[in-house]
């Protein structure tokens, strides 16, 4: 991150620089003021929410909105349901790519291209392409409306199976070596050695890989339609869906709240886990 | 002898390895089941007419023939031409432009204020910031707010997201809005791993920043506008949860895209045979697109040394 010289050629002449600073505070303003307004609607009072003007301070402070979104669309249930599916899968996800990760690094393995290869083809075949039949699969599993089906859908990604790989072969292979001259079993070597050394990698696929989930949106609209198992995401789908009418429509503040509740974990991932977010997202661009 | 010996070694082999099979077994199996049958359900069902009840009827290229007779499919890959190529040009080129200036800012601190805040919304889900700017763009949203502001006499409130004129428009900013820092952070990553002392070169020989930045800076992030440019295009037709959130029947016809016509006829319609078809062109389309961009860019052999 060593910014480059302090040379005199190195740097924007002065108008330069201001014309700079003017275009990154306007992406600023262009990218924090809509946030702002959702935070300063979320904490109006419903009257002052649904009218007209530029919101971007209270002329009224008030939880009217949390209280509508707890009251009438249970946002508790959908924040359970979203965190618990969310957590679970993950756990689930870190713990079965790093052991397929371990294998794929195996030097004398029988087969491993096969392995690898029939790995790499999953990456191949995007997963909303394949919703429909998706959509039958979990039929067929009677797995629509549960939340095994939740989990299940997307829960082993070829992705955080290479990115494993890539952690465990940046390990280096003498500590395994000496710890097999010592007598260690490949699950104790795996265990001992290699875990620990790749707790990064883990912290940064359990960090993507939850993002991802407590976003997902196309295969929960397709195996979920009973609200009691909807995902804040598509209760929030479900709040701004043109009026249907079953439910009361939801006033403004009511849905900047349903946004606000739904970007607390992110928000939270973000400011405490923000390096190995990072170093996942400048990774996976990259090729090995 | 020999062949004695080789077996003796396969077993030892077999020996050595067997735990790491056996902990393979469930994730082979989790693929199959999850990854290769939809794949192959999707390709066998657009070759059948479905029924409720299950099983099918071979109907030969009937489904396909029903995807490019029906106008709505033709609409759907214009519109996710028309959009998924506007939200990767303004992506690239808004990101590009924002990592080149935050490399050039005056602080530490600014700076990293500036990214982290662009950088935001693409955590975010489609559902966030799709409600959340269908709000802003709503008669009594921040948009219509600011109109009023700059001609208050003569205001009369624009309902935005019912405009089939803007509604292609709303679709590539806010999928800007949302994806502008990922790609500013993929570049500025590239940018600051460039050796400082190629610039340093090039300010002894005389050269200006902004010269330095068009034939260093840009000249060395080339690789990583290629990766980018890859795996740009092979989203290019899957923009589904953006359409999925902000649609609505006024303006379904400008945004409408083939994912999202897939997933009307497929599973609200349960015309499977046609969905699964249309599918399949697209999973073979994508492909397609991917090979054709990189050999253009040269993809492969950039990174393939």
């Amino acid at each position: 991150m060593k910014r480059s010289g302090k040379l005199r050629g190195n740097l924007l002449s002065p108008s330069q620089q201001v014309v700079n600073t003017a275009f990154l505070l306007l992406i600023f303003l262009i990218m924090a003021v809509p946030m702002w307004n959702v935070i300063v609607i979320s904490t109006s009072s419903t009257v002052d929410a649904s009218s007209a003007g530029l919101k971007l301070w209270w002329k009224s402070f008030s939880f009217e909105g949390y209280e509508w979104i707890l009251r009438v669309a249970k946002v508790d249930r959908a924040f359970f349901n979203s965190m618990f599916v969310s957590s679970v899968s993950t756990v689930i996800q870190v713990a079965l790519s790093a052991l397929a990760g371990y294998i794929l690094i195996q030097r004398g393995l029988p087969y491993k291209n096969l392995i690898t290869s029939f790995i790499l083809f999953t990456m191949m075949v995007p997963g909303d392409l394949t919703l429909i039949s998706i959509y039958q699969l979990n039929r067929q599993m009677h797995l629509i409306n549960t939340y095994s089906g939740l989990i299940l859908n997307g829960l082993i990604s070829g992705f955080s199976i290479l990115m494993m790989r890539s952690y465990f072969l940046s390990t280096p292979n003498s500590l395994a070596e000496s710890a097999r001259i010592d007598g260690a079993g490949e699950l104790r070597i795996f265990a001992r050695i290699y875990l620990p050394l790749s707790a990064p990698g883990l912290a940064t696929i359990f960090f993507l890989e939850f993002v991802k989930k407590w976003n997902s949106l196309t295969i929960p609209a397709a195996i979920i339609s009973d609200q009691k198992m909807f995902t804040l995401p598509l209760m929030l789908k479900s709040l701004v869906v043109e009026a249907n009418s079953s439910t009361p429509n939801a006033p403004d503040n009511a849905v900047m709240a349903a946004i606000v509740i739904s970007t607390i974990p992110l928000l939270a991932i973000y400011v405490f886990a923000q390096q190995f977010l990072m170093s996942g997202i400048t990774l996976g661009s990259s090729k090995e | 002898m020999r062949k004695e010996k080789q077996t003796l070694s396969a077993r030892l082999t077999w020996k050595r390895y067997r735990v790491f099979y056996i902990m393979l077994l469930p994730i082979v199996a989790y693929f199959i089941v999850f990854s290769y049958y939809p794949v192959y359900l999707g390709v066998v069902s657009s070759f059948q007419e479905s029924k409720l009840m299950g099983g099918g009827v071979f109907v030969g290229l009937e489904n396909y023939q029903g995807v490019f007779s029906n106008p709505l499919y033709f609409q759907a890959l214009v519109n996710s031409l028309i959009v998924g190529i506007g939200n990767f040009v303004v992506q690239f080129v808004a990101g590009l432009l924002l990592a080149l200036a935050l490399n050039e800012a005056f602080s530490r601190q600014f700076r990293s204020m500036v990214q982290s805040v662009a950088y935001l919304p693409d955590l975010f889900s489609w559902a966030i910031v799709g409600s959340m700017w269908m709000k802003i763009l709503a008669p009594t949203g921040m948009a219509n707010g600011v109109l009023r502001l700059l001609s208050p006499d003569s205001f009369m409130p624009i309902v935005f997201m019912a405009e089939s004129k803007f509604a292609r428009t709303i679709m590539i900013l806010t999928s800007g809005w949302k994806g502008t820092g990922y790609y500013a952070v993929l570049f500025l990553a590239a940018i600051v791993s460039i050796d400082p002392s190629i610039y340093e070169a090039a300010a002894i020989d005389g050269a200006s920043r902004l010269r330095q930045i068009r034939e260093v800076t840009l000249n060395n992030i080339v690789p990583t506008m290629k990766v980018v440019i890859v795996l740009g295009t092979m989203g290019l037709l899957r923009n589904f949860d953006q359409i999925f959130v902000m649609q609505n029947s006024n303006i379904i016809n400008k945004v409408r895209n083939l994912l999202f016509q897939i997933y009307t006829d497929g599973i609200l319609k349960f015309k499977i045979g046609t969905a699964t078809a249309a599918a399949t062109l697209v999973l073979l389309a994508t492909m397609l697109i991917s090979v054709i961009i990189r050999r253009i860019t040269r993809y492969d052999e950039t990174y393939n040394d």
